[in-house]
């Protein structure tokens, strides 16, 4: 027995100390991927047996208007959230001195960032109130009335994502601070030298040094907006009348709500197709990288 | 430094500096200060309308005491403590495994295995959602601690492997020969040799773990029903349909659904920084 | 310590694969290391002898830290037999093989105090602990390092950490001592300092020591034997002089000695006996004494050698060899270095690179740049190499020169 394992130890120790985390993984996450893929292929109220309907789900999804809806929000959240990265630029160059106070100051721009979503939605919830939030208190003072925005079909996409950019743009601030404080000193001296001063400096001094931060802030903001979910659920529960809903929360509503789990199933494969594309971009650039650096 | 550093001797610019910044900070703080000044007010002064002027008496203490007494959010609490530790816990000792094996040794399918925790990371969680619903019920699971928990650990490992394999990979090499040539096994080299280093890691890994865990939301309601297990971001959205306009309750029950990760964040900020930004800057 | 090998050492055949027999320490047979298509050790065979300080050069990609971390374990290999004490290592686990390594990097380990990186070994194979502070406390006293033991490697020195590191090997007595380029780390006035100190610590610990580095000051001093390795095989195994004084082939001759030696490309004019006449265009004819064995024949291409240090400035141009133009001077104190343009002479890859003769003279001398001069050589000191398989075809050389 003790010869056995000494002589096998080399690949079964590997093997025993990956196994947990491996089987956990694709067990939990990576079938249920799969598996969901199969369930939108069949009409599933989540108790009884499935019915194999083929392409039925995909079929009513594309005829149904409120896919059209969330899927619009989708990219209204993709295109907002892209302010994160620069709107942290911006605070990281802003508090990027070394003066007395600052790292202080510097941690509280941090805040939202560590706060649970559902906590930031019930904030800006209070901050949005009607007649007494502290966006009619605003409104109050330059003697005008502010709208309902959480109620307003027009207003209420962009008033959610604004709440969302705030945790978004602390993380963002985050990155690039942690970049800063990684630049070449020789290459911002070189660049002095050469008479680079300002917005010259930072376009093509500093910012060519940040390629792999902003990489990151991207790629973190895009599943960030893909994945909006927590702040529609508090804020709107996808309303008014589901105009603020995304795939994410028309998925959950179809299939918690309406016991509609293949239909559900049909939402979130597309969601999972829209962000593969991502996650296949990301991939082919880490592992490109991975094996520049083996 | 970019940008130029305003020089010490520049005092007034410095003072006018820092006035600016802290400007800058109320008004991007501005909502959260609204919500911990409407925490203090009484509940005459939220009924009467009275939310933005001199308050007529202080409810700071009323409030507070309020969240925790006439509601589940003190067993939420405890849900979120009972959910979130051991998942942390869970999740360092499977992700410093499984990142040692895939720094530390060559096998085909390695970047296979690696590629899968980090796509598998960025799945959107509605693609899991009713797979894992149903396993847990199937399991009996469903509506328990012990299903979120199972849930968090499965899914942070992913994110934590590929933080701890880029961590112990970049231990030097000559370190881990060392071990081997005076006869360490792989699991000695682990624990003597591995786990002392990268303990900052751990300690990084720890905080954004225990963050990302208690502030789930989405899993909280997808797996849980009942008072009795869910956690505190749950349990905030429930109180929030069953108050409504009490605001000053609500606003009191967000500090606390708020205060356990700041007060971790504060703590412990260099490790959630350094943390965070791993791999962002040297990659 | 030189010389007490020096009269033992002259003359012995080198590079015959000896009988195992009881003083052999290690024992290399057939040492094949592939990585696919890439054959990073081509059958390599060597005996050492117990208490032998084998030092292995060569220049960067030769395999001799592949062939070191073979040794060690650390590395598999694709076919052949390691034997340490006459036991078959080949498959054996690189902590059961009796060796001890010390790193380039010393590869201390940063959480650990000097006296428990100094002790991990034992430690891990679960020794009683009183056996590990024995082992620790000699390891220490004989680098004299009892007083940094609570220390942290952070808290030390180069100089420092290589002591611990070389302790970390005493404490595991093992049988043979591995060492990769350990002193590559260390500035220029410690490297000195550690080299004279590893010489006498292998004297007093008389054990098997196999040491890689690419500096060759650090193989002519320590080694008892030098392995000279290149693509994968062994060139040459001697003492340091033997092979200074007799490289087996070309590239040894041109990897050992700085500044290197000079190559030419010269014909053979006519062959009598066991010698043979030699020149090209801008040399005088010179006569070389033959090795036994070696077959050349008029018109032959060959490649001649001339260390620098054979070379010397004459005064009339009838003595000289050839003549040509300083074009500098470089003066290092005790010696100069001249590199001379000797017109239609040209050297094949020259310590310079464009051809010019480098000449080394030991004094100062009043050459000055540009200066006309005449280089006479003795033809004793020349190696001829055939053009075919780069071997020596001159005659040996007394290792004791005059």
């Amino acid at each position: 027995m003790t010869n056995l394992w000494r002589r096998h130890r080399w690949w079964l120790t590997p093997t025993l100390l990956i196994m947990p985390a491996a089987v956990l993984f694709s067990v939990v996450i990576l079938a249920s991927s799969v598996q969901s893929l199969w369930i939108s292929l069949h009409e599933w109220d989540g108790f009884g047996p499935m019915t194999w309907i083929g392409f039925d789900n995909y079929r009513e999804l594309f005829n149904d208007p409120q896919f059209y809806v969330s899927l619009k929000n989708n990219v209204i959240w993709l295109v907002m959230f892209m302010l994160a990265p620069p709107l942290g630029l911006a605070i990281a160059l802003l508090v990027n001195q070394k003066i007395r106070g600052m790292r202080f100051l510097k941690s509280l721009f941090f805040i939202p960032l560590v706060l649970a979503s559902v906590a930031v939605g019930v904030v800006f919830s209070w901050v949005y109130t009607p007649q007494f939030g502290l966006l009619a208190l605003i409104f109050r003072f330059f003697g005008a009335t502010a709208p309902a925005v959480l109620s307003d079909e027009h207003f209420v996409t962009f008033a959610v994502v604004i709440a969302a950019l705030w945790p978004q743009t602390a993380f963002c601030m985050v990155l690039y601070l942690a970049g800063l404080n990684n630049l070449s000193e020789d290459l911002i001296g070189a660049g002095r030298v050469d008479g680079a001063r300002g917005w010259n400096m930072l376009r093509h001094i500093v910012l060519p040094q940040l390629t792999q931060v902003t990489f990151i802030a991207i790629a973190v903001t895009v599943v960030g907006a893909l994945r909006s979910f927590d702040m529609i659920s508090v804020m709107t529960s996808g309303g008014p009348f589901g105009s603020s809903s995304v795939l994410a929360y028309q998925m959950f509503e179809q299939s918690i709500f309406s016991y509609r789990f293949g239909y559900g199933a049909a939402i979130a494969s597309i969601l999972f197709m829209i962000m593969a594309v991502f996650i296949v971009w990301y991939l082919t650039r880490i592992i490109r990288a991975e094996e520049r650096g083996a | 430094m970019y940008p130029r550093p305003i020089p010490e001797t520049a005092v007034w610019q410095r003072r006018f500096y820092v006035a600016v910044i802290v400007g800058i900070l109320v008004i991007w703080l501005g909502p959260l200060f609204a919500v911990i000044l409407t925490s203090f007010r009484s509940m005459q002064d939220v009924m009467g309308g009275n939310l933005w002027g001199w308050p007529t008496q202080f409810g700071l203490i009323e409030n507070y005491t309020a969240v925790f007494t006439q509601t589940p959010m003190s067993q939420y609490f405890l849900n979120s403590l009972v959910i979130t530790i051991p998942s942390v816990i869970g999740v360092l000792i499977l992700s410093t495994l499984a990142g040692f094996v895939l720094s530390r040794y060559r096998f085909p399918g390695n970047m296979l295995v690696f590629a899968l925790f980090v796509g598998g990371n960025f799945l959107p969680h509605q693609i899991m959602m009713i797979p894992v619903r149903d396993l847990m019920v199937r399991l009996n699971l469903y509506d328990t601690t012990m299903a979120l928990i199972i849930f968090h650990v499965a899914f942070q490992t992913g994110f934590a492997t590929l933080f701890m394999r880029n961590f112990i990979a970049a231990l030097p090499d000559e370190l881990f020969q060392a071990a081997r040539a005076e006869g360490a096994t792989p699991f000695q080299t682990l624990v003597h040799v591995v786990i002392p280093l990268v303990r900052p890691a751990l300690a990084a890994l720890a905080i954004l773990l225990f963050t990302f865990i208690w502030n789930d939301y989405f899993w909280a309601v997808v797996l849980t029903i009942s008072d009795s297990v869910k956690p505190v971001t749950a349990g905030l959205a429930n109180l929030r349909g069953e108050w409504v306009s009490a605001w000053n309750l609500i606003s009191a029950g967000t500090i606390v659904v708020a205060v356990p990760p700041v007060i971790m964040f504060f703590l412990m900020q260099k490790h959630f920084i350094a943390g965070l930004t791993m791999g962002a800057v040297k990659g | 310590m030189m010389n007490t090998h020096l009269d033992t050492l002259t003359d012995r055949p080198e590079t015959e694969i000896r009988k195992q027999d009881a003083m052999t320490s290690l024992q290399l047979r057939q040492i094949q290391k592939s990585y696919g298509a890439y054959h990073a050790l081509r059958g390599i065979d060597l005996s050492v002898e117990q208490g032998e300080f084998i030092v292995m050069v060569g220049p960067s990609g030769c395999g001799k830290s592949t062939l070191l971390k073979t040794i060690a374990g650390l590395e598999t290999i694709s076919s052949g037999q390691i034997l340490i004490n006459g036991r078959d290592v080949s498959n054996t686990e690189p902590g059961e093989r009796g060796i001890a390594m010390v790193f380039q990097s010393y590869a201390l380990y940063p959480h650990m105090t000097v006296a428990e990186n100094m002790g991990f070994g034992l430690r891990m194979a679960h020794r009683p602990k009183a056996e590990i502070d024995a082992a620790v406390m000699r390891a220490a006293k004989i680098l004299r390092i009892t007083d940094q033991l609570d220390k942290r490697p952070k808290q030390l020195s180069g100089g420092q950490r290589q002591r611990v590191a070389i302790g970390r090997a005493i404490t595991r007595s093992p049988d043979v001592f591995l060492f990769d380029e350990p002193l590559s780390n260390l500035d220029a006035a410690l490297r000195t300092q550690m080299r004279v100190e590893l010489s006498s610590l292998h004297a007093k610990l008389g054990a098997t020591m196999v040491y890689v580095t690419h500096d060759q000051v650090e193989a002519m001093t320590m080694a008892s034997r030098i392995v000279v390795l290149n693509h994968g095989s062994i060139e040459q195994v001697g003492s340091p002089l033997e092979l200074y004084r007799n490289p087996a082939n070309l590239f040894v001759a041109g990897f050992l000695g700085a500044p290197r030696v000079n190559f030419f490309e010269v014909a053979v004019d006519s062959v009598s006996g066991r010698s043979a006449a030699v020149s090209t265009a801008g040399l005088a004819p010179l006569t070389v004494e033959l090795a036994d064995g070696a077959s050349v024949q008029r018109g032959d291409k060959l490649t001649m050698g001339i260390r620098p240090e054979n070379l010397s400035v004459v005064s009339s141009p009838e003595t000289a060899s050839f003549s040509g133009q300083v074009r500098l001077v470089e003066h290092l104190g005790r010696e100069t270095i001249l590199y001379v343009d000797a017109g239609s002479l040209q050297c094949v890859s020259s310590e310079s690179g464009n051809g010019n003769v480098t000449v080394q003279i030991g004094h100062v001398t009043a050459v000055s740049n540009d200066a006309a001069i005449g280089l006479r050589v003795d033809p004793r000191d020349i190696y001829l190499f055939s053009s075919g398989d780069a071997r020596t075809i001159s005659t040996r050389k007394s290792i004791l020169a005059d």
